[in-house]
């Protein structure tokens, strides 16, 4: 298996932050994995050089070829405010007081790159890049959980921290369509993510994509192959986005860009949407709506401290609202719109 | 609650007149009676649990839980006061409470003892001094049992059980209070 670090590709004209690497087997395929984010173009272009991000400098690679990151929290004082950007969920889950401790929250996502961009998630304007915005939403959503950055581009496995662990993977592995997943020769980074998944090991939030096709579609010749490689697997979940939070009174629709559940029923019981409000924001795209899913399980995993990581997974998919959604069907928002408040209450009390 | 407050209030001002009556006639001290000092419903205790019941919750299928009918009793803890004199100036204090339960919380029953005494500093005034110990009357809540499907049925608090702390975590939280155990009272009237 060979790797091409650094090197760019332009996967979608509509997504930027691309970064190269190959995905090898018998045959050497090639793919590209693409940060999962729509910007405008005129923010896209307004890239600049950069060091290394000093949080996923923390990562180093061990001989046995699993990354070990050390754990890096945001400071307190620029997560811990309600934003507009967030669903009401989120402020009541707060005032009970738990807010993700106890759970680690590893952004596998670009911390090297040049590229950055512009965003606001409500505490000032900033530059940076995609893996920096992931990891400071999920923050913002579970500011108490512990936040690892894993550089996509070292392929290195993923190393798990002791606890619940959840997985945040804003970005797809695009290559020719027409494979199988069980073609494609892994690196040790996604064939970790896979296994966690697969043995329930680890929640993994997988962003959609923003292609405006099913799941696991194919658009411009392309698949995005982590997609497929993750339909059916126990504690994976598809985000897709929405327009805005929805409510029984203001119903949210899916994002123009977003891609849906589709017709496969193994993706459509795997699939939850939450509102991504770029018009608040600045920031558009499922890699936006990932992040979201992963600070929620961190706080219902804060909640039910014993839980496992599959057990999580199905709380919030077997929760999901489908009153707050425009015209809902489960081949647009599989399960529906993800609902904290829902996840955290009783089935029934007596 | 403003029902059992405005019973509260008629019924010691009943409790006072009788009070005084008792101070101003010795010949019932000889004869060991025992008087009405005070009946009334309701106490702090009874207010907290009422109070309990504020709130609710969603459950996971959006239908609403309220707090209200886990914290309503049927009957509310009555208190009887009573006072027995034993000479002129001294007496005993006595009483007790019924109780009270809800679905989700009880106030035990409890006994109130102590004594009255009073001097008489000069023709028209007294000075009293009452001292009461209440045994019981405590306050208890009780858990719920939640189900929270794929994550297991747990022993919860129920009024936190929607909330974000861990399900074992919201036990601790049962209120567990007790009545005010003792009282000092020091009165001292001039009559002029």
């Amino acid at each position: 298996m060979s790797r091409s670090r650094g090197t760019s590709a332009v996967v979608r004209p509509s997504s930027c932050l691309n970064r190269g690497k190959n995905m090898s087997n018998a045959h050497w395929k090639f793919a590209v994995a693409a940060a999962l984010a729509l910007l405008p173009a005129s923010i896209a272009v307004a890239q600049e050089a950069g060091g290394l991000d000093p949080l996923s400098a923390l990562c180093v690679n061990s001989q046995s070829n699993a990354s070990i990151c050390l754990s890096a929290t945001l400071p307190a004082a620029t997560s811990q405010t309600l934003q507009n950007w967030m669903s009401p969920d989120v402020g009541a889950a707060w005032r009970a007081g738990y807010k993700g401790q106890g759970v680690t929250i590893t952004i596998v996502d670009d911390f090297s790159s040049t590229s950055k961009f512009s965003g606001n998630f409500g505490i000032g304007t900033q530059t940076q890049r995609h893996g920096e915005w992931t990891r400071e939403e999920a923050s913002m959503i579970a500011p108490l959980a512990t936040i690892r950055s894993k550089d996509f581009s070292t392929s290195s496995s993923v190393a798990l921290a002791p606890g619940l662990n959840v997985l945040n993977l804003s970005y797809g592995m695009y290559a020719k369509a027409g494979y199988s997943p069980s073609q494609i020769g892994w690196s040790a980074e996604e064939a970790s993510i896979i296994s966690y998944a697969t043995k329930g090991t680890a929640v993994v939030s997988k962003a959609a994509g923003n292609d405006a096709v099913a799941v696991g579609g194919v658009t411009s010749g392309q698949q995005d192959y982590l997609d497929l490689a993750l339909v059916g697997k126990a504690s994976a979940i598809f985000v897709g986005a929405l327009n805005s939070n929805g409510t029984t009174s203001n119903k949210a629709s899916m994002a123009w860009y977003s891609n849906t559940a589709g017709s496969n029923t193994a993706v459509q019981s795997h699939f939850l949407v939450v509102g991504v409000t770029g018009d608040k924001t600045g920031l558009y795209g499922t890699s936006f709506a990932a992040p979201i899913i992963s600070g929620y399980a961190a706080i219902v995993g804060s909640k039910f401290t014993k839980a496992t990581p599959t057990q999580i997974t199905n709380q919030l998919l077997n929760t999901a609202r489908t009153d707050t959604l425009a015209n809902y069907s489960a081949s647009v928002y599989g399960k529906g719109e993800a609902s904290l408040s829902r996840a955290l209450a009783p089935l029934s009390i007596k | 609650m403003r029902e059992k407050s405005s019973n509260r209030a008629s019924l010691c001002t009943t409790a006072l007149l009788l009070a005084a009556l008792c101070s101003a006639s010795p010949a019932i001290a000889q004869e060991m009676t025992t008087l009405l000092v005070d009946i009334h419903q309701g106490s702090p205790l009874s207010d907290q649990a009422r109070a309990l019941g504020d709130g609710g919750f969603e459950l996971q299928n959006g239908s609403r839980v309220s707090f209200n009918k886990w914290y309503h009793a049927n009957w509310v803890d009555m208190h009887v006061d009573l006072l027995t004199q034993i000479t002129q100036d001294t007496g005993i204090l006595w009483g007790f409470g019924t109780g009270e339960e809800g679905e989700k919380y009880r106030i035990a029953p409890s006994l109130k003892l102590g004594f009255l005494t009073q001097l008489h500093p000069s023709a028209n005034s007294i000075l009293s001094l009452s001292f009461t110990t209440t045994f019981g009357g405590k306050l208890s809540e009780k858990p719920c049992q939640a189900d929270y499907g794929d994550l297991g049925s747990f022993s919860v608090n129920c009024r936190l059980a929607a909330g974000e702390m861990a399900p074992e975590e919201t036990l601790k939280y049962l209120v567990n209070a007790k009545p005010e155990s003792q009282h000092l009272w020091l009165n001292y009237r001039v009559t002029f």
